[in-house]
Order: C-alpha cells, then sequence, then structure tokens
C-alpha cells in the first residue's frame, strides 16, 4: 500500500524476542479496508498464539473528520471471543504515525518488558522498573526515560498484574474504552506498556480531491447538530440525562478533542484546584480528564458526588481498572465513599454485565447524539449501533463522534478512501466487512 | 495580516497542525507545521497553540496571547521556546515561519478547518 498507509505490519514474538515486518498487500486492504476489517483478519491468522492486534483505519490521522481511531482487537478476557476496543485521544493518530499500519503481538515475555515504537522502529525494552507501578507512575516513567512528553501511552496498572478481568488498557494517564479486560492480556504477556510516537508522513492518492472535500465536509459538520455543543456535560444532555450534566458542571474546567474531532468528546474535571483557574496551576494533579461519559453516569447513578465520582474514576485509571464495572458494583453495594471504594479495587472480581453490543465496545453510549441519523432501529446498541461502530472501527473514525454526525456517510468514506489511495473499494465490499466483523 | 488564536476556544484537536502539515509537505505530516498545539501539560490540563511567525512566536496561552519576538532569549533550547513549544518533534524555530499558506487556494488552511473558530486573520504584521 502506497497511500494512507506505512505499508507495514509488525509481527512482534515477545517469547524469543523476534521482530519481523510484513507489508500491507493492496490485495488485503482491497478485501478487508482497513481497521477492524484488518485487525479481525490477522487476529485469526495468529489466533493460536493468542494475540493482540493494534491497527489504524486508512483515514486514520488524515484531515478527514473524526480521524482519531487506533483499534486493539483480542480476546476479550471477559468473553472469550474475539472483541475491540478504541483507542482514541492522540494515540490512535500517533500508533498510525509510528510506520506501522498493524502491530501484532504474541507469546509471553519472560520478564516485564513494554513495546516501544517509533519512526518505523519497534523496540521491546525492559520494564522491571515499572513493573508493579501504577498507570500514571508507568506513563511518567516512560516518557521521562525517553525524554519526550508527547509519547502516547498504552500501559496497564495493577489490576492487571493480578490478572482481573477488569484491568483495562489505560491511554496516557486515563481511562479508555477497554471494557473487555484486554489489561489482563496485556499482563499475562508481562506486557506492561506499549508506547508510541511517530513522526511519519502519509502521501495520498490524489491530494487535492482529498482535502478538497475535506473541506467541504468541515464546512458541512460546523452547521451540524452537535456545533456549540460540547464535553461530557453536553454529551449528557443527548443522552436525556440533563441531570448529570448539572451535576458535573460545577468541576468541569475545559473539553478537549480527540485527535482532529469536531466535537470534544473529553472534559476535564478540577477536583483540587478552582475549575475557573486559566492559569497553569501549581499543583502536579489537579483532576482528571473523563474520557467515559458512562463511567461517570455510573457512579452518579451510584449516589456519589461528582467531586467524589471524579476522585474515584481517578483511583480506577491508576490502577488501570474498567470504572464503568466499578461503577457497577457500586450500585450493587450501595458504596459512596470514595476511600472504601478505592480500598475495595484489588478486591473486585466477578461478572459485570455486558449489552448485547456485539464485539465493538460499549463504551460509546447505546444510541445517536444529537440527531436521529434517519434509523429505524436504533434502540439502544442495536442493529444502527452496531453497524455505525463496524464502520467507524474499519474506516478510523471516532466512535463517539460517528454516532453525531450522520454527515460522516459510508458512501462518502469509501469515496475519501478511494481518492486517498487509489483503489476501487466499493458498497458490496464494505458490507461483507461489516457483516463479517458483526458476526 | 497575521493569524490569532482564542486558545480558550481551542479545544486541542490538532486540525490546524495537520493542515498546515498539508501545507508544508502535500502529504499528511506534522513535522513541518508552524502551528502546533503545546499539550505537554497533560496531567494539568493546560494547553494552548504556538505559530512561529517570520520574527516572534505567538504564544496563545488559555489565560491570554503573548506574542515573543524571537531573538537571543528566544534561541531553540532556550527556556521559552522550551516550556511551550516542549517536546514538540522539531523545534518551534526550525520550522518555516507562517505564510498565511501563501498559494493554496483555500487562503489560510488552518483558520479554515478549525471546528471551534478559535483561529482568526488579524489585521497587523509582525
Ligand atoms: S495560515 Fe497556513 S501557514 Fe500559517 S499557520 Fe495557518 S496553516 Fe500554517
Ligand atoms: S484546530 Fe482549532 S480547536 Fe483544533 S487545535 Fe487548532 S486551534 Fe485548537
Amino acid at each position: 500500500m502506497d497511500y494512507l498507509s506505512s505499508n507495514k505490519i509488525l509481527i512482534v514474538n515477545l517469547e524469543s524476542g523476534e521482530i519481523t515486518e510484513d507489508e500491507l498487500d493492496d490485495e488485503l486492504v482491497s478485501h478487508r479496508i482497513g481497521g477492524v476489517g484488518i485487525t479481525s483478519s490477522l487476529y485469526e491468522t495468529y489466533k493460536d498464539k493468542d494475540p493482540i492486534v493494534l491497527g489504524t483505519g486508512l483515514l486514520t490521522g488524515s484531515l478527514f473528520p473524526g480521524s482519531a481511531l487506533g483499534i486493539i482487537s483480542a480476546k476479550s478476557a471477559k468473553t472469550g471471543e474475539v472483541a475491540h476496543s478504541p483507542l482514541t485521544l492522540k494515540a490512535g493518530m500517533e500508533l498510525k504515525y509510528t510506520g506501522f499500519d498493524y502491530v501484532v503481538v504474541l507469546g509471553k515475555a519472560v520478564k516485564p518488558v513494554f513495546l516501544w515504537l517509533h519512526d518505523g522502529v519497534a523496540d521491546i525494552q525492559d520494564a522491571s522498573e515499572i513493573w508493579g507501578s501504577d498507570v500514571w507512575k508507568a506513563s511518567d516513567h516512560i516518557r521521562r526515560s525517553m525524554g519526550d512528553d508527547l509519547i502516547q501511552t498504552l500501559v496497564v496498572g495493577p489490576a492487571a498484574e493480578s490478572g482481573s478481568e477488569l484491568a483495562q488498557v489505560c491511554i496516557n494517564y486515563w481511562g479508555s474504552g477497554d471494557c473487555w479486560g484486554f489489561g489482563k492480556s496485556f499482563g499475562e504477556k508481562n506486557l506492561k506498556a506499549i508506547a508510541l510516537r511517530g513522526m511519519g508522513l502519509l502521501e495520498i492518492s490524489e491530494p487535492e480531491d482529498f482535502v478538497d472535500q475535506c473541506f467541504e465536509l468541515f464546512e458541512k459538520i460546523k452547521k451540524g447538530s452537535f456545533m456549540g455543543k460540547t464535553g461530557i456535560q453536553d454529551i449528557f444532555s443527548a443522552m436525556g440525562e440533563n441531570d448529570a450534566t448539572e451535576w458535573i458542571l460545577p468541576l468541569v474546567h475545559r473539553n478537549s478533542a480527540c485527535y482532529n474531532t469536531p466535537y470534544a468528546t473529553n472534559t476535564f474535571l478540577y477536583l483540587s484546584e478552582d475549575p475557573k483557574t486559566l492559569t497553569e496551576p501549581d499543583e502536579p494533579e489537579p483532576g482528571f480528564l473523563v474520557t467515559d461519559p458512562c463511567a461517570l453516569l455510573g457512579f452518579k447513578r451510584a449516589g456519589l458526588s461528582a467531586k467524589d465520582a471524579g476522585s474515584v474514576m481517578k483511583a480506577c485509571a491508576k490502577y488501570g481498572i474498567n470504572p464503568l464495572a466499578v461503577a457497577e458494583f457500586c450500585v450493587k453495594s450501595g458504596e459512596k465513599d470514595p476511600e472504601n471504594i478505592e480500598k475495595s479495587l484489588k478486591d473486585l472480581e466477578g461478572p459485570v454485565s455486558v449489552p448485547d453490543c456485539g464485539r465493538f465496545s460499549y463504551w460509546a453510549p447505546g444510541k445517536p447524539l444529537f440527531s436521529n441519523f434517519d434509523a429505524s432501529d436504533t434502540s439502544e446498541y442495536g442493529a444502527w449501533w452496531k453497524r455505525r461502530q463496524a464502520v467507524a472501527y474499519i474506516f478510523g473514525i471516532h466512535p463517539i463522534f460517528a454516532n453525531m454526525a450522520p454527515e460522516l456517510s459510508e458512501e462518502l468514506m469509501l469515496e475519501m478512501v478511494n481518492k486517498g489511495t487509489g483503489l476501487e473499494l466499493n458498497q458490496d465490499i464494505l458490507d461483507k466487512v461489516i457483516e463479517d466483523v458483526c458476526s | 495580516m497575521r493569524i490569532d488564536v482564542d486558545a480558550l476556544k481551542c479545544i486541542g484537536c490538532m486540525a490546524c497542525e495537520m493542515a498546515c502539515g498539508y501545507h508544508r509537505d502535500d502529504a499528511f505530516a506534522l513535522l513541518a507545521s508552524c502551528i502546533v498545539v503545546y499539550r505537554a501539560r497533560e496531567k494539568k490540563d493546560y494547553f494552548g497553540v504556538v505559530i512561529k511567525e517570520e520574527e516572534s512566536l505567538t504564544i496563545a496561552r488559555p489565560e491570554g496571547l503573548e506574542i515573543k519576538r524571537i531573538g537571543v532569549a528566544e534561541e531553540p533550547g532556550s527556556t521559552g521556546q522550551k516550556k511551550e513549544a516542549d517536546a514538540s518533534a522539531k523545534p518551534m524555530l526550525l520550522r518555516e515561519p507562517c505564510d498565511l499558506c501563501d498559494g493554496m487556494k483555500y487562503g489560510p488552511m488552518c483558520v479554515k478547518i478549525c471546528p471551534v473558530n478559535a483561529i482568526s486573520l488579524v489585521e497587523g504584521g509582525e
């Protein structure tokens, strides 16, 4: 693949330390398009070696609106089936620019390691110094030791090391859409983290046409139904949870977006500083970036104050545990004290509910947001949601943003990918891939 | 004319940075952008935008705009430059200055692409 791609699939065997590269064949792209279409196909190829597969879509890292998404595909500790979780913030984009379109991690390292992917180079590095440390310390250590604060880290904490099925792969310091227990899979491989940084360049087959259309699309989107709305607080309103909007607003510092995503899906809560502070605070860790609206809502339902909910989410991210699952335990037990909840994290186990959401992360709210999409079945996590998520995970579009922007039609994404790559992908191929990844 | 950024409106999406990179390289890349989101103080939620101009660095911080003349105090690696353009892949001062997307049919691409209209073109040179 010459365009919108680095043309590389990386295979890392943690057991033997062997690292090899394959080309990303045009033929494979012509049949599986990309993103989850290809991660699931790589998963099948290496299935007997318990693979963790990372990947990006053809549009990831481009100027196409919402092009933030990277993907982890692996066997879920919760369901025993292959599932997919989203890499958002700047991690999907950074993965794309490391020089690898797909990364297959096989085997178990003999001692704790982290994988360092940068500028077309992959290194397995010793992680004994950070094994045992929480997610925040591990991320800090990796960034400090590499001398680059913009490295994006996919990192696990003590929950993963102790084999918890609720363990989450966090992104930098924050929770992620990993509701499948992929943290446990990292832990079982003695893989503390995957660190990403790339300064690559993506060629475009028809650059002018591609960029013209991106600008046209931005113009349309700027008139879209979510414009003027921002952050988790307005996502709550779109979900019909207006109380939650009021509940969280007093703590909101700023809202921020994942790479090239026109809606700010992340909201930073200041917990130990005045949220109105504009200057750089002295306090090194004044709050928490909420990336998971459903988890925050879960803690509200459990009866926590917004501040306590923020503190507990921060503790979950440090421990590397899925906050949505923790919220469910709080609802069941009636526990509202943040200190008690924090203390209990290490003992939480047992089944948590999983909606009928197919293989895609139910971190993305289960219905359209700010728009009705003219779809017949928009029942919670229903057929519309599954197809929409499949499309987002195939092309590399932010899964929450995909559910609020009907302007990003399947037809348009296909057209853009064809302009970007020079391939001739069509709706039949897309339908086949969707059917396969949804089955 | 010059580029102005309201950092309080900014949501840190990096679309401007990639648009500028495209202007420089005719491809998607970030290494040559002269508008860069500074985002290294992630745990503090402190972010804004830096623009390299011919003779100055415009630093759009949440608390307000600062324009620093490029001179002795702003040599690459000095505190001022290091602090705001921190950890970008290529030091800001080694990048081409903003040319308002000279030669591009779109006009200033960062202005056009910003989803929250945080960037504008204002009167006044350097
Ligand atoms: S006007 Fe053009 S050259 Fe100047 S910062 Fe914006 S995108 Fe870059
Ligand atoms: S495009 Fe606008 S919102 Fe996005 S980083 Fe640039 S200035 Fe901020």
